[in-house]
């Protein structure tokens, strides 16, 4: 069923980590409306750029000329392309989430398992695209597969412009034409799993939430300056959840070189009083550098497929 | 011409490219590196003839800049923030020398506290050094401005350089269906640039930029700048025509929204003003005679333009997105001088700070404002500049504070 044609505006926002393939995503959706003869806006957010941080990025498709910029507070549209973000309080991916929303999320859970754990509101689609990005691409970059529900969902994108969308915004970052087929390809799976475009039609527009005018009051310097007193923090954070694949060294085999020790860019190796050495899953983030160096090949990957 | 999805950095890069610049010395800084890692692309794809200069700070940039401008050549350059500020002590060299380069800012709020998101204490900052400043709205109007920043620039009556500004991440980073437009009609636009006043000739020496002692001398040619600047008025105006003429797009020192039969008129700049122009539309369906002017040239500052467009409204609210501390919004200030000895002014202006640091402007704010100016109207008084701050940024601060371990108990121990 397609979605009403008096629909003006659809927002899209996009949830990962950095290094997943989200700005992408949202260019690859934001090129496909484009080809479609929509109004067009495409951005990502994000602070000090670097891998595994969370970020956001947007696209806004309208057949009106677009009054508004920068970020989306309440998506038609919210994809989340991480799972581990969904108990990441920082990463508020359900900000703003109303009755209209459409929230997917990248899991191989269904999605009444997810409205179970996380009581949202909306309709609720998943798909595991990671897995179908692993199986066809052979990677964990998720841009392509993650565009192509977005696509779906807007009920508005057609296949073909999704195609041409995504060769196009994977020629423009130097892909091989290879892994651009393979993308493509992907992209068509998901495109296709996803069965029909969101059903209903909803009234965009919503009321401004009631929200006041405050006067800022001189405050202490302690306060009105930006210091942080609080010691300890940066412990509290753990990083372990961003693991797409778990290393696992075989300790049976393990010569005790310490290659791997070495070369963890995180620290999270440690040797034990055997001179073994030991993996923090806590905050590995999964990177993989350890698999990659061990001179012996004695360190795995697991998939993590539960990580909430 | 061909239409294509451009972030604003990528416009501000295709300006470059299409008005045939020959020297870009260049120094990254985000939200600006995607301008000169697009451009440095160009040239080494051979897809762009002109050399590009990866220098070792802003201050050789601006350097480099304005002393290749001053042997004839044409020449493009960008920076950011804490760049623009680290190169600052040559922007008053380089209008100084009179070489008509053109320079985009990539409005970034100031440090400290650092951060990445857009507000115009950057690039406010230089409004007194002389150079012409022109800010944008949209992704296709850094692509266009730079194209007339050129001909104002190298327009014998003007002779200065021009700072054109986008906002970090609103446009830098932001894509939207921009023109593109051919060369050719660009060569139709767009002459080659051939000085008479600073050019290199070995056989024609000449010194620029010398040295005066004695105020009068320093006085003739400081003033000669101020004319000099005020010129682009005019000349803002015939180039725009011509603009249009060609490429059918049309700019002026001030954009009108829906002001002819407005009472109630907020100003802004950049590209803030689109939420300014939802919530103009918003609050007309409600019956509200509100209007929008978007101040778009702001050195030379439109004075006459904005006194003819304000004649007989009832209330102006200026709305800065900069902060003077112990002063106020920066731009209010020019809007009021400018509207002073009118005798059919405004019978108020306001004056709100808002959006700094890339804060949003909620419809909120917006109703706020007209309340403000409704109550200043039937009241007569006027209230001192306000901060655009809401209830829910204060729950945020609050709460940062205590993740900061800034809780009243924790501070009195």
């Amino acid at each position: 069923m397609k979605n009403s044609t008096n629909e003006m505006i659809k927002r899209v926002r996009f949830h990962g980590r950095g290094g997943q393939g989200m700005k992408t995503a949202s260019r690859i959706v934001g090129t496909a409306s484009f080809l479609e003869g929509f109004f067009v806006q495409d951005c990502p957010l994000y602070g000090a750029e670097r891998r595994g941080a969370p970020m956001v990025a947007f696209t806004r498709l309208s057949k009106e000329p677009i009054l508004e910029r920068g970020l989306i507070v309440s998506p038609d549209i919210n994809i989340i392309a991480d799972e581990t973000l969904l108990g990441d309080k920082n990463a508020n991916v359900f900000q703003g989430i109303w009755e209209g929303t459409v929230t997917i999320v990248n899991t191989h859970y269904p999605a009444s398992h997810v409205r179970n754990v996380h009581g949202i509101v909306g309709e609720i689609v998943t798909l595991d695209v990671t897995e179908i990005a692993l199986n066809v691409i052979g990677e964990s970059v998720l841009s392509s597969t993650a565009a192509a529900v977005v696509c779906k969902l807007t009920g508005v994108i057609s296949e073909s412009s999704l195609e041409k969308a995504v060769t196009r915004e994977l020629s423009s970052i130097n892909l091989k034409k290879e892994t651009i087929q393979k993308n493509v390809q992907a992209a068509l799976i998901c495109f296709d799993r996803i069965p029909e475009a969101h059903p209903h039609y909803f009234e965009p527009i919503k009321e401004d939430k009631k929200d006041e005018i405050v006067k800022l009051e001189y405050a202490d310097a302690c306060l009105g300056s930006p210091s942080v007193y609080a010691k300890g923090s940066t412990k509290l954070k753990k990083t372990g959840n961003w693991r797409l694949f778990r290393p696992v060294i075989d300790h049976e085999k393990c010569s005790r070189c310490y290659t791997c020790f070495v070369y963890c860019p995180h620290s999270c190796i440690s040797i034990d009083g055997d001179g073994y050495p030991q993996i923090d899953y806590d905050n590995c983030k999964g990177c993989l550098t350890c698999f990659y160096e061990c001179p012996k090949k004695v360190i795995s990957k697991d998939r993590e497929v539960k990580a909430w | 011409m061909v239409k294509e999805m451009l972030t604003g950095n990528s416009a501000a890069a295709w300006g470059a490219r299409l008005s045939e610049v020959d020297y870009i010395p260049a120094f990254p800084i985000t939200p600006q590196t995607e301008i000169i890692e697009v451009i440095s692309q160009w040239i080494n794809d051979g897809e762009m003839n002109a050399k590009f200069t990866n220098m070792d700070s802003e201050h050789s940039m601006i350097t480099a800049a304005g002393t290749a401008a001053a042997t004839g050549a044409r020449v493009f350059s960008a920076t950011s923030s804490q760049g623009l500020l680290y190169g600052y002590e040559m922007l008053y060299n380089v209008t100084g020398w009179r070489v008509p380069l053109v320079l985009v800012n990539v409005s970034r709020g100031l440090s400290a506290p650092i951060t990445l998101e857009p507000d115009h204490n950057d690039v406010l900052s230089a409004r007194d050094s002389g150079f012409i400043q022109i800010h944008a709205e949209t992704c296709q109007e850094i692509l266009d401005t730079i194209l007339m920043a050129y001909r104002i620039a190298e327009d014998e009556r003007v002779l200065l350089p021009v700072l054109i500004n986008m906002d970090g991440f609103y446009l830098s980073f932001t894509r939207e269906p921009v023109e593109v437009p051919g060369k050719d009609e660009v060569s139709k636009f767009l002459p080659e640039y051939n000085p008479k006043h600073a050019f290199f000739k070995a056989s024609n020496p000449m010194s620029q930029g010398v040295a005066v002692l004695g105020g009068s001398a320093y006085s003739y040619f400081k003033y000669q700048m101020h004319l000099a600047s005020l010129n682009v008025l005019t000349v803002h105006d015939e180039v725009a025509g011509e603009f249009k003429r060609i490429f059918g797009r049309s700019y002026s020192a001030i954009e009108a929204f829906k002001i002819d039969d407005a009472e109630y008129v907020i100003i802004m700049s950049n590209s803030f003003t689109i939420k300014g122009k939802a919530a103009v539309n918003k609050f007309r369906e409600k019956g509200l005679k509100a209007g929008l002017l978007r101040l778009r040239l702001i050195r030379p500052f439109p004075s006459n333009e904005l006194k003819t467009l304000l004649k007989g409204k009832k209330a102006v609210a200026v709305i800065d997105q900069n902060i003077s501390p112990g002063s106020g919004g920066i731009l209010s200030k020019d809007v009021t001088t400018a509207l002073y000895h009118e005798p059919d002014r405004p019978e108020v202006i306001l004056s709100f700070i808002g959006g700094l640091g890339g804060k949003d402007i909620s419809h909120a704010e917006f109703n706020h404002i007209v309340e403000e100016m409704e109550k200043s109207i039937e009241t007569g008084i006027v209230p001192e500049t306000q901060l655009l701050y809401t209830k829910n940024d204060l729950d945020q601060i609050n709460n940062l504070l205590n993740i900061a371990g800034k809780t009243l108990e924790e501070l009195r121990n």
